[in-house]
């Protein structure tokens, strides 16, 4: 079933089980944000973190809503959404659910170019990520270039990549003093701990930025999910469009990276959870957007359950997506695509 | 003869490493026919429609559309004059025949327009023609092996292009499903007035439904014409190295092979 809309200058069909898993997954984002607010080591109830948000709560309250949980929570949206969305437009694109940046170096690359930029330059740390993401998706494409790419060889050139530069960041920590490795931490195993302001504008801006581009992007990705014959076939500009999606895919985790340190598998595990959730074969970026956001919330949010000690969310992430990595690791190499 | 053509092979020659597939070989496909190209095994039929389809880069010589090299043209531009449809294609798991069909008007899309007046017509022509309509919502892989390359062929004429080119369509149909595809093309081409160009494995089947046939041997253009003239012994011997008798075929009265 679905929708069609049309008017002078747009014209568009939308599915509608799409629709409605979108809506149910935007009041999801909507309800574990809430729980996020009222959950922590000083409960407060729905109503007080209501009052808090419109600024009628008043004292130490109204600072843990507005100051300390909400731009944490809003961070945490921000980055699984972009994280989300980076992975289902790069798996999509290499028709692999195994492509997704964290899994082929992406993500360990922009980590790494942070961390350099903090320890050379105490600052610069969107900068680096972006150009530490780009020279990692760089590498891996020239690594893996023999007569073409082929997706098995991306991914394994990938994952050891993603090896190194994950050892290279725990030397650089190694390097620093203590007082500064503090600061570091999220780059370890991303966390969400103390976000401010400067964090939420810093993702959202790049996301109000990058979201018309991934919009525009959706409709050659949809397309791209065919044979590469098909796709020329259908016109579209094969090479310019796949360079103008790793760049998207890029920046997105590096906006991610750079305000919640690599977060494991969040970037992997949206896109397929979506592709299941709308079905019919089309990817989904924006509804991987809302998964990644309910992933890294909820996450974070059984990070802060964990009494007495200051776990960080990325190890919740790496506990959800290790096994899921681990299994289609298997059913890909069953189908023979290593 | 005075025979417009829209797409044409100019001097092309194509290698595949030091292995010359295609030797300066010039082609025109004659509007509004079924141009079916045959040969034996690695004769380079196939790589010949690619390069007609600008899916496979020529190393020299031009594929002309329209006049003009097709590798100048924007690609968008070529896919609303030529439709192709690869060998053995594959598609996303769980599509559906309407979904996969609506593709075919991308070249007529764009971010903001995805889904004009025009795009639902000829998708419901589309479907109508190759008799999928009540199959739309089924998934590609639930279908069997002639349906679904109907559902390809579909996707095809959505793309509502003069020029309609095929690569081995029959592949993995049984004799019943192949005539039954072949027909469809037969009468596609009847009725709309479209310009197929096929590679097809089976002699005696391109001799039944080709305006023009194109015998290839290592990479060049042997003989072509309409097959009465083209298909016989002497023909069958120096392409295909195949001994063989031709007869007028009962029925239809096209030449048939049998071989020896």
């Amino acid at each position: 079933m679905s929708l069609s809309i049309r008017t002078n200058v747009m014209s568009f069909s939308i599915e509608r089980r799409a629709a409605l898993v979108g809506f149910g997954l935007l009041a999801l984002v909507f309800v574990i944000g809430l729980l996020s607010l009222s959950i922590g080591s000083y409960p407060l109830g729905i109503d007080q973190v209501a009052q808090g948000l419109v600024g009628q709560l008043g004292g130490i309250e109204q600072m843990i809503v507005r100051d300390h949980r909400l731009p944490r929570i809003l961070v945490a949206i921000g980055a699984g959404a972009a994280f989300g969305m980076a992975g289902a437009m790069f798996q999509a694109m290499l028709r692999n659910p195994l492509a997704s940046p964290d899994v082929i170096g992406f993500t360990a690359g922009a980590n790494f170019g942070a961390l350099l930029a903090v320890v050379l330059t105490g600052s610069m740390v969107l900068f680096g990520a972006l150009m530490g993401g780009l020279a990692t998706a760089g590498l891996v494409t020239v690594l893996a270039w023999h007569q073409g790419l082929q997706t098995g060889r991306i991914i394994l050139v990938g994952i050891g990549m993603s090896l190194t530069l994950a050892a290279g960041a725990d030397v650089l920590m190694s390097m620093t003093d203590e007082q500064v490795a503090a600061d570091m931490a999220r780059w370890l195993t991303g966390s969400l701990n103390t976000r401010s302001y400067q964090d939420v504008s810093l993702i959202w801006g790049g996301l109000v930025l990058l979201l018309p581009i991934v919009g525009w992007l959706q409709f050659p990705l949809a397309r791209m999910a065919m044979h590469d014959d098909i796709v020329i076939g259908l016109g579209l500009a094969l090479s310019p469009l796949r360079l103008a999606i790793t760049c998207t895919s890029v920046a997105l985790v590096a906006l991610a990276v750079s305000v919640a340190g690599p977060l494991p598998f969040v970037a992997f595990v949206a896109g397929p959870i979506a592709r299941r959730l709308t079905g019919g074969g089309r990817p989904a970026v924006l509804t991987a957007a809302c998964v990644g956001a309910i992933v890294t919330m909820a996450a974070d949010l059984a990070a802060r359950s964990v009494p007495l000690i200051q776990l960080p969310a990325g190890v919740f992430t790496a506990l959800v997506g290790a096994p899921v990595l681990l299994w289609l690791l298997a059913v890909q190499y069953r189908k023979g695509n290593f | 003869m005075n025979q417009s053509v829209r797409l044409s092979a100019d001097s092309v020659s194509v290698a595949f490493g030091d292995t010359p597939v295609l030797q300066d070989l010039s082609l025109a496909l004659p509007d509004g026919q079924v141009t079916v190209i045959v040969g034996p095994n690695a004769c380079g039929k196939s790589t010949l429609l690619r390069s007609l389809s600008r899916l496979q880069k020529v190393d020299a010589g031009q594929i002309m559309l329209d006049g003009n090299a097709i590798a100048k043209q924007r690609s968008k531009h070529v896919a609303r004059a030529l439709a192709v449809l690869p060998q053995s294609p594959s598609a996303p798991e769980g599509i559906t025949v309407l979904d996969l069909v609506r593709r075919g008007r991308t070249p007529h899309q764009s971010a903001l327009q995805q889904w004009s007046k025009t795009d639902a017509d000829a998708v419901a022509r589309a479907l109508a023609l190759t008799g999928m309509t009540h199959n739309a919502q089924r998934a590609i892989e639930t279908l069997s092996g002639g349906q679904r390359q109907r559902a390809w062929i579909a996707m095809a004429l959505a793309q509502d292009t003069d020029i309609l080119l095929l690569d081995e369509p029959t592949t993995y149909l049984d004799l019943p499903h192949q005539i039954d595809l072949l027909n469809l093309v037969k009468t596609l081409n009847q009725e709309t007035g479209r310009t197929v160009a096929m590679v097809l494995h089976d002699i005696n089947l391109a001799a039944r439904f080709a305006d023009h046939i194109v015998a290839l041997k290592a990479g060049k253009v042997q003989v072509q014409g309409p097959p009465a003239e083209v298909v016989n012994a002497a023909m069958m011997q120096d392409v295909f190295g195949l001994p063989c008798t031709v007869i007028n075929d009962p029925v239809h009265g096209h030449p048939h092979v049998i071989p020896a």
